[in-house]
């Protein structure tokens, strides 16, 4: 019970804003719109659980809305030129982890701060995504969008394939060696070379499987419409890194796990229509995602003093 | 050991100078390539004064949150919430004036405290609560770009600002563009403060050697502290300046700006993990910079492609990159000819 | 694989030999020459000075280091190149003071990543970890639940899990580095019925302490090391504390100490029952005159660094009294502690005591800015004109005052720490292992300039490892132990009542 305060704490937190807008606004829990939200937020759940192993090893990733636009647009490209839909999933896959893998091999094999690696790849990526396509819409042909099942079909596979990955994951973290690993690694990467470890190599692995998954994610987010948009990715890093560290997932590397990071998200994607069913102007999101995260940081801040821990 | 016996200092202006050269060899590119006679036999493009001075004009605002990041960085720390606060100081400065009904000195004055206090946010959670820069001013980018948006609605842009703050913006002065004066008494102050005062002595120290700057006795918390406020208030600073180039004050105002700031600073050859680096070389990293993005823009083929602005920040993105390889490069270097050495018991 | 003790192939031959091992540093020859053996089932303890050579000793045979001559053998067998790796594969096991573990996973887990070979893709068997750490604590006869987070153990119970690693990779040979150093009277009473368990299972235990009391309960051999030379092995019985002693720090003076000349004036500094629980300090009294050398003797992890800190204001003191020039202080700061003279040299020169990649000026001004720049703006011209004031007054050898510190020898970096210090004009100057790591020529040179700021009317105190630079220098000897002083001696002790009064020995007693 202990073990798991942080992330009980989110869920709790979670519950109060649910049953709040049970109260003053019933509205909310329609089913299709519920469903919808849920659509919309599976992308993101996604590449959650990619994050989650970067910030449990001790890293960050902050190109990650970057690499979501080029795969939305790769992938889009690839099924405009009428390739099945079989192939522009791992097609797209493929394309995130090799932006991944860069990202990887900078920050493991030259040992460079990742988050002045990854704010110079997000740019990069950006810019070079806007010069080659000005901005243009990829019209996807028939049969993408849903993936040529019917619209509620065809969210409730996106949904159940996000949770799908969110257990795989999550359990994953927990039951498997190479799971444990990323937390030894970030828990201290001196002891985790002496224990016979490679430190080096987790890394890269944790940044090529977090490319991997941005790439499947976009490929969840392209078949929710008929076109591609260039900027779909843009703000994702920062709802995902939010999401991650209010779940519980220590900046610091080593601790957390995706229960809470789930819990993270679900809280933080309730805010928006929270505001627009408690009538406070949609505006606020940001900030108030903003004043979630650094409450969240404090808190932990706060807490490991306490603990005496470093 | 020869690394480290090489001098320091010949070291670093060795780094400036290079990039001078870059600096200078980039100008004449554009100067050659980016300069045409138009059918009237007027010139036109790169090459012309007046497109000389539209690059200190835009380079203004970023050069001035690279010189609020200098000293940040060689504390070895990081500041991301510049360019978002540049934009709440410019709603913060249009609201003022325009909802508050206060003269503009006034509220410009304001507006600098405000940017301070905000910089306080930041200093206080890092050197109080010791928590990782990083993370902190990754939530400050997304409270101060939030606050923003959530002031403005999203929608509201403050315009209509008197022909004499305009002046500020989109005029000259004694010959130059007036902000550039403005920018110039900042990089000044910035300069003296970095490389003239046990301020900046003290900022070195504890990017080289925290627990050393603590054994010497260095107020070593005050000093980060100060690092962090003067940040907030020279990005009010670049806010005031913003506002009064476009004559509007917008929400989004400044997004994206840290990177290139971040980026001139790590060009103009202050190490990113503290300790090194000069104000000059972020000025030359300033300026690298912003040719780059206008000389693009001047070049036949950008100009077809109607991209200059993408092109610009690709090449910037990959300009940090290549500056951060090349700044570990001889740390890395060094690391494997020291391996053999073992430690002194 | 773990190697288990049926792989011993034959009982005769000893389970480790060392022989005629040497080892050098750059200049500086760690071993000389040191023969030793262990055998199966038995607990060899390893006795020396600081700096005798024992961690050099334990660092080869771990493969952290390769020897640079002699021979190593494991159960018979010569072994060349040793690595960490295969040290571990050979059923080499250590266990140091400071534990290499993951503070954020429980002990389940740090056991289990330390044993479990295989597949990064195989499934975690949780069940399995906690019934295998929960017997290998409860062979130890540790309390600790397996489900702990490590982070939340204290420092001995941090050394059990390390030591029930050691025991499941089914060690043949174990190292222990003085593990009772942080160890409550309970605990050490836990640990060594470890000792005598592992004995008991045929390991050999290679035990490294301080305190003879343990050695003459625990070890049935010891082996002596003095400067980097094994100068015997003894059995256990049949010795006494004295003898031990005797072994320990007979040798003749090697170095010459320059004289005493100084008569020391009024008392300057006061400490009275002053104790700082966060640092483990706890009830030192004692008086340090001006122009008086106060030695400051005792053993590694014996509080002398820690009430050092709580002197200079690094690690403020939470009881007693700190009285200088009759003025009582609160110190709560280095800041303040300086602005009322007080200086500390600390031991860790390349960490704390100089910034290795700023200038000699750089970092003989550093403590000094309020002074030497009072309106915060730098005045090159003095500083330069300061730095090299020192250099000259010091011998810095050095191609200037802009040259980094980097650059010098371990002895000119120290003097130019202390330069730092003797710029601020201090009443009171506290050296802290001042000639570690520096070279005989230097040294001298140190011992010389501390003369002569004693002369000049500064109160100094001297902490000091090395034994004969204690006795040489000192008007009057402290001697610490386990956080507080146990004795004051004068100068003129000879070395074995200050090494008794160190290891906290009865049969000698202070004097």
């Amino acid at each position: 019970m202990k073990t798991y305060f942080r992330e009980l704490s989110v869920a709790a937190a979670l519950v109060v804003v649910l049953l709040a807008l049970a109260v003053f606004a019933p509205a909310f829990y329609q089913p299709q719109p519920l469903l919808s939200l849920l659509t919309r937020e599976a992308p993101t759940l996604v590449v959650a659980c990619g994050m989650a192993l970067v910030i449990i090893s001790r890293q960050i990733d902050i190109s990650v809305g970057a690499q979501f636009s080029v795969c939305s647009v790769c992938a889009g490209l690839l099924a405009a030129r009428g390739w099945p839909i079989y192939l522009v999933l791992p097609a797209s896959a493929a394309c995130g982890a090799f932006l991944g893998a860069l990202n990887g091999a900078l920050v493991a094999g030259l040992r460079l701060p990742s988050i002045v690696v990854t704010l110079a790849t997000m740019v990069t990526l950006r810019q070079g995504l806007n010069l080659v396509r000005q901005g243009e819409f990829v019209n996807l042909p028939d049969g993408v969008q849903w993936l040529g099942l019917g619209q509620t079909a065809g969210q409730w596979l996106i949904v159940l394939t996000a949770l799908g990955f969110l257990v795989a994951f999550g359990l994953g973290l927990r039951h498997l060696a190479a799971g444990r690993f990323v937390y030894a690694v970030g828990s201290d990467a001196e002891a985790a070379r002496l224990a016979g470890l490679r430190p080096q190599l987790a890394t890269f692995l944790v940044f090529v499987l977090l490319g991997a998954l941005t790439g499947l994610a976009a490929m969840m987010n392209v078949a929710q419409s008929p076109q591609v948009q260039p900027l779909s990715g843009s703000g994702l890093e920062l709802k995902v890194i939010a999401a991650v560290v209010v779940g519980g997932v220590a900046i610091s590397g080593g601790r957390g796990n995706l229960w809470g990071a789930f819990a993270g998200l679900l809280l933080l994607a309730c805010v928006a229509p929270a505001l627009t069913h408690l009538h406070v102007e949609a505006y606020w999101e940001k900030a108030i995602q903003g004043a979630i995260i650094l409450l969240a940081v404090v808190a932990d801040g706060l807490r490991s003093r306490k603990g005496g821990h470093r | 050991m020869n690394t480290a016996k090489r001098d320091w200092k010949a070291l670093l202006t060795r780094h400036e100078m290079l990039l001078l050269y870059v600096l200078i060899a980039e100008w004449l590119f554009f100067y050659f390539a980016g300069t045409t006679t138009n059918r009237r036999g007027v010139v036109v493009g790169f090459g012309t004064m007046d497109r000389q001075f539209d690059i200190l004009r835009h380079s203004c605002e970023i050069g001035l949150l690279a010189l609020a990041l200098t000293p940040v960085i060689i504390t070895a720390g990081i500041d991301l919430s510049v360019g978002s606060l540049l934009g709440l100081c410019a709603i913060l400065f249009g609201q003022l004036w325009h909802d508050g009904g206060l003269p503009i000195p006034v509220a410009a004055g304001l507006t600098l405290a405000l940017g301070a206090l905000a910089g306080g946010l930041n200093a206080t959670l890092i050197t109080a609560l010791r928590l990782p820069p990083l993370i902190v001013t990754l939530g400050t980018y997304s409270l101060f770009r939030g606050l923003a948006e959530a002031i403005t609605r999203g929608s509201i842009t403050y315009t209509g600002f008197p022909e004499t703050f305009l002046f500020v913006g989109q005029e000259r002065w004694l010959g130059l563009p007036t902000q550039a004066w403005i920018f110039f008494v900042v990089a000044l102050a910035v300069w003296l403060l970095v490389h003239r005062t046990t301020f900046g002595r003290t900022f070195r120290t504890i990017g080289l050697a925290p627990e050393g700057a603590r054994y010497a006795g260095l107020p070593v918390e005050r000093r980060l502290a100060l690092v962090y406020v003067l940040a907030g208030l020279i990005a009010a600073i670049a806010a005031i300046i913003y506002t009064a180039r476009l004559g509007q004050a917008k929400a989004d105002a400044g997004t994206g700006y840290e990177l290139f700031a971040i980026t001139a600073v790590v060009l103009g050859g202050t190490s990113i993990f503290g300790g090194t680096g000069s104000v000059h070389g972020t000025l030359l990293g300033v300026a690298a910079i912003a040719v780059l993005k206008n000389g693009l823009a001047c070049l036949p083929v950008v100009m077809g492609m109607n991209a200059a602005e993408e092109m610009s920040g690709l090449l910037t993105g990959a300009l940090l990159l290549l500056a951060l390889t090349a700044s570990v490069l001889p740390k890395i270097l060094a690391n494997f000819r020291s391996r053999p050495h073992a430690p002194a018991p | 694989m773990p190697i288990t003790l049926r792989a011993l192939p034959c009982m005769s031959s000893p389970l480790l030999a060392l022989s005629q091992l040497t080892k050098s540093f750059g200049g500086a020859r760690a071993l000389r020459g040191v023969n030793f053996e262990l055998q199966a089932g038995e607990v060899h303890a390893l006795l020396g000075e600081n700096g005798a050579g024992k961690s050099t000793l334990i660092k080869i045979v771990t493969g952290a280091h390769q020897p640079d001559g002699g021979t190593i053998t494991v159960a018979g067998q010569i072994v060349a190149g040793l690595t960490p790796a295969a040290a571990h594969a050979l059923g080499i096991a250590c266990i140091y003071q400071q534990p290499a573990l993951f503070p954020d996973l429980t002990v389940a887990e740090n056991i289990a990543l330390r044993l479990e070979p295989g597949s990064a893709l195989r499934r975690v068997d949780w069940p399995a970890r906690r019934t295998r750490a929960h017997d290998l604590l409860a062979r130890i006869g540790a309390s600790i639940a397996p489900t702990a987070e490590v982070r939340t153990l204290s420092m001995p119970e941090q050394q059990l899990v390390e030591i029930a690693c050691a025991l499941g990779a089914g060690a043949r040979i174990v190292i222990m580095d003085e593990p009772t150093a942080s160890l409550t009277h309970k605990e050490q009473h836990l640990l060594y019925a470890v000792v005598r368990d592992l004995r008991a299972h045929g390991v050999g235990v290679i035990y490294i302490s301080h305190r003879l009391e343990e050695i003459f309960m625990l070890a049935d051999r010891v082996t002596v090391l003095r400067d980097g030379q094994s100068v015997g092995t003894h059995p256990v019985d049949g010795l006494t504390e004295t003898a031990l002693i005797r072994l320990m720090v007979g040798r003749e003076m090697t170095q010459i100490y320059p004289p005493a000349e100084s008569v020391p004036g009024e008392t300057l500094l006061t400490v009275r029952d002053v104790g700082c629980a966060a640092s483990g300090v706890k009830h030192v009294s004692f008086d340090v005159r001006a122009g008086e050398i106060f030695g400051l003797g005792g053993l590694v992890g014996a509080g002398r660094t820690e009430l050092a800190r709580v002197l200079f204001g690094l690690t403020p003191a939470d009881s007693g009294e700190i009285t200088l020039a009759g003025r009582r202080l609160t110190l709560r700061s280095p800041q303040e502690a300086i602005a009322h003279g007080i200086a500390y040299v600390p031991e860790d020169r390349r960490r704390h005591g100089v910034v290795l990649d700023l200038p000699i000026a750089h970092n003989v001004t550093m403590a000094l800015h309020r002074h030497l720049f009072p309106t915060s703006w730098l005045r090159f011209g003095a500083e330069r004109s300061l730095a090299l004031e020192f250099i000259r007054d010091l011998a810095v050898k050095c191609a200037g005052p802009a040259a980094p510190v980097g650059s010098l020898s371990g002895g000119n970096q120290q003097k130019v720490s202390l330069a730092r210090w003797l710029a601020t004009k201090p009443r009171l100057l506290i050296l802290d292992e001042p000639t570690q790591g520096v070279d005989v020529g230097a040294k001298g040179e140190i011992h010389r300039i501390i003369r002569r700021l004693a002369r000049e009317g500064l109160a100094v105190i001297l902490i000091s490892s090395d034994l004969p630079e204690v006795l040489g220098m000192s008007d009057r000897i402290g001697v610490m132990a386990g956080g507080t002083l146990t004795a004051i001696l004068p100068g003129h002790s000879d070395a074995p009542t200050v090494m008794a009064a160190a290891l906290g020995s009865t049969e000698k007693g202070a004097a």
